[in-house]
């Protein structure tokens, strides 16, 4: 019982902490608080389910293109509607403000798109949802799946921030943006990729939560609050603090539902995030 | 190599800059001199691209400088040390360093440049692994500079580098430049540390309120009695 809970905690947890990780390159590099990350995340998911059941394109094979098409609308979404505010916010501090309300009215939008193309119904597929035996546990074989791209995008991403020279570069813009240019880094640019990544995040996310969860069209809103939540508990900018606060709530949420009562699910995040945020608003893993 | 052309530059009815003129040759050090105020900073920011002068221009071995955008200017051989280092105070030293080698030209000469770079300033090497942010105040100069020469530059420009050191620090820094200097790199350097930045300089000009008022080769300002008046405090040197 305990086994299981940890085990379906880990494999939430994995979806959480990959959908924070996209939000806080976005915020943290590009200055951006994407308030309709959520709605990537679901676009991502129905466009799974719609390949599969309308072309019979297995999710495994749409997975594949799922993270460029994500890059690709993340880079021209920056380029058509958060460009604009970036340039009109010059160095001001309006682009933080800008951009919630920006993104908050393309929440609506994106949310009654996907409204009127899918539906209100909640969705979900079956796909390889036989049982696999992980440490005398039967799971599903698409959540071990799922958790597996986390681990493995998110895993990679994290070397890449720490090893390459892409990911010093992405770490400097992110903690002092002013001083970038003095070695030649074009700031703009970085944003933009930042932004795009975040979106590609958000999509892969979206697809592994397609292949084990059931969601619907206004759903978005709580995987973005979730992801907020996460990206707080772990300390603003923190990607380490992200995963670990990712997994841990995935873990937190299973446990409520499992042993008190699925309801409450929602109510233990929010929870959890009043905590933090009146006892450690710089995080759990934040300094100070 | 560098000619500046009536540069001017303000922050709303504030004149910084009024038609400031001046050339550097290359493998010439060149220093600025003036209080504090009188557009110093506005000058090599212009030049490094942070400021955007009104009129004017700047042209950089034949090219329009003003056409690039900041980070560009890098990438065109120009490193920018500004007033306040501007370092990545929660990098490591080496992450510093790593990220000054970010221009294409840079990168193949990067280990060469380093193992140079940290024979200029062993403490460096010393401190590779430490947080930049957590260092001294020198010690973060240091940064700034080696982070600079990282970028294998044709033209470095330093604004105020002895700002806010002790004088031991001071005295390490100028040094360091010296041996920079003999390595053939062009400089432009911009100091209230006149006396020791004219000993180290082949020319200075003078910049007052925004405006050139004397320029000349830096053994010359040294004995001037304008000069010293204004920018060396007190008597014309015992020698005289």
């Amino acid at each position: 019982m305990a086994l299981t809970t940890l085990i379906l905690g880990l494999v939430l947890g994995g979806t959480y902490a990959l959908l924070a990780l996209g939000l806080t390159l976005q915020y943290g590099i590009a200055r951006i608080m994407n308030l309709a990350y959520g709605e990537f995340t679901l676009v991502a998911a129905f466009c799974l389910v719609a390949l599969f059941q309308g072309a019979g394109i297995p999710p495994l094979w749409a997975m594949i293109a799922v993270a460029p098409a994500g890059y690709a609308v993340g880079w021209a979404l920056y380029a058509v509607m958060m460009r604009p505010l970036v340039t009109r916010a010059g160095n001001s501090g309006r682009l933080e403000v800008d951009s919630i309300l920006a993104t908050f009215g393309l929440l609506f939008l994106i949310q009654g798109v996907l409204l009127v193309v899918f539906g209100a119904n909640f969705t979900s597929i079956s796909y390889l949802d036989q049982g696999v035996r992980v440490l005398g546990v039967s799971v599903a074989a698409n959540k071990l799946i799922a958790f597996g791209i986390c681990a493995v995008v998110g895993g990679g991403l994290v070397l890449a921030l720490h090893f390459t020279r892409w990911g010093l570069t992405l770490r400097a813009v992110a903690q002092t943006p002013g001083s970038a240019p003095l070695v030649g880094i074009d700031v703009n640019r970085m944003a933009r990729q930042g932004f795009a990544l975040g979106t590609a995040l958000a999509a892969v996310g979206g697809a592994s939560v397609a292949m084990h969860q059931t969601f619907s069209a206004t759903g978005g809103v709580v995987f973005t609050m979730k992801a907020l939540v996460i990206v707080i508990m772990g300390g603003v900018g923190n990607i380490g603090g992200a995963l670990v606060a990712g997994l841990a709530l995935g873990l937190v949420e299973t446990f409520v539902a499992t042993a008190i009562d699925p309801g409450l699910t929602l109510a233990a995040t929010f929870a959890i995030f009043l905590g933090v945020l009146l006892w450690r608003p710089q995080g759990l893993f934040g300094r100070g | 190599m560098l000619e500046v052309d009536l540069l001017s530059v303000s922050y709303g009815k504030h004149v910084a800059l009024d038609n400031v003129s001046l050339t550097v040759s290359p493998g010439e050090m060149v220093a600025i001199l003036g209080a504090n105020g009188a557009g110093k900073s506005s000058l090599l920011g212009a030049i490094g691209g942070r400021v955007t002068p009104a009129h004017g221009g700047i042209t950089f071995e034949g090219a329009d400088l003003l056409r690039l955008p900041d980070h560009a200017r890098v990438e065109a051989g120009i490193a920018l040390v500004p007033e306040g280092r501007g370092i990545f105070p929660g990098l490591t030293v080496a992450e510093n360093l790593t990220l000054g080698a970010n221009p294409r030209h840079a990168r193949a000469g990067a280990d060469a440049q380093r193992a140079e770079i940290l024979a200029l300033f062993p403490r460096l090497g010393e401190r590779l692994g430490q947080v930049a942010g957590t260092m001294s105040g020198g010690e973060q100069q240091m940064v700034a500079i080696g982070r600079a020469l990282m970028s294998a530059p044709k033209l470095l420009l330093l604004d105020e580098p002895s700002l806010g050191l002790a004088p031991i620090v001071v005295q390490e820094v100028f040094a360091a430049l010296g041996r920079i200097r003999e390595t053939g790199l062009t400089i432009l350097i911009v100091e209230q540390n006149a006396r020791a930045t004219l000993a180290l300089a082949d020319r200075a000009y003078l910049l007052e309120a925004g405006r050139i008022t004397g320029s000349g080769p830096a053994q010359e300002l040294r004995t001037d009695p304008a000069v010293v008046r204004a920018f060396l405090g007190g008597a014309i040197p015992a020698e005289q």
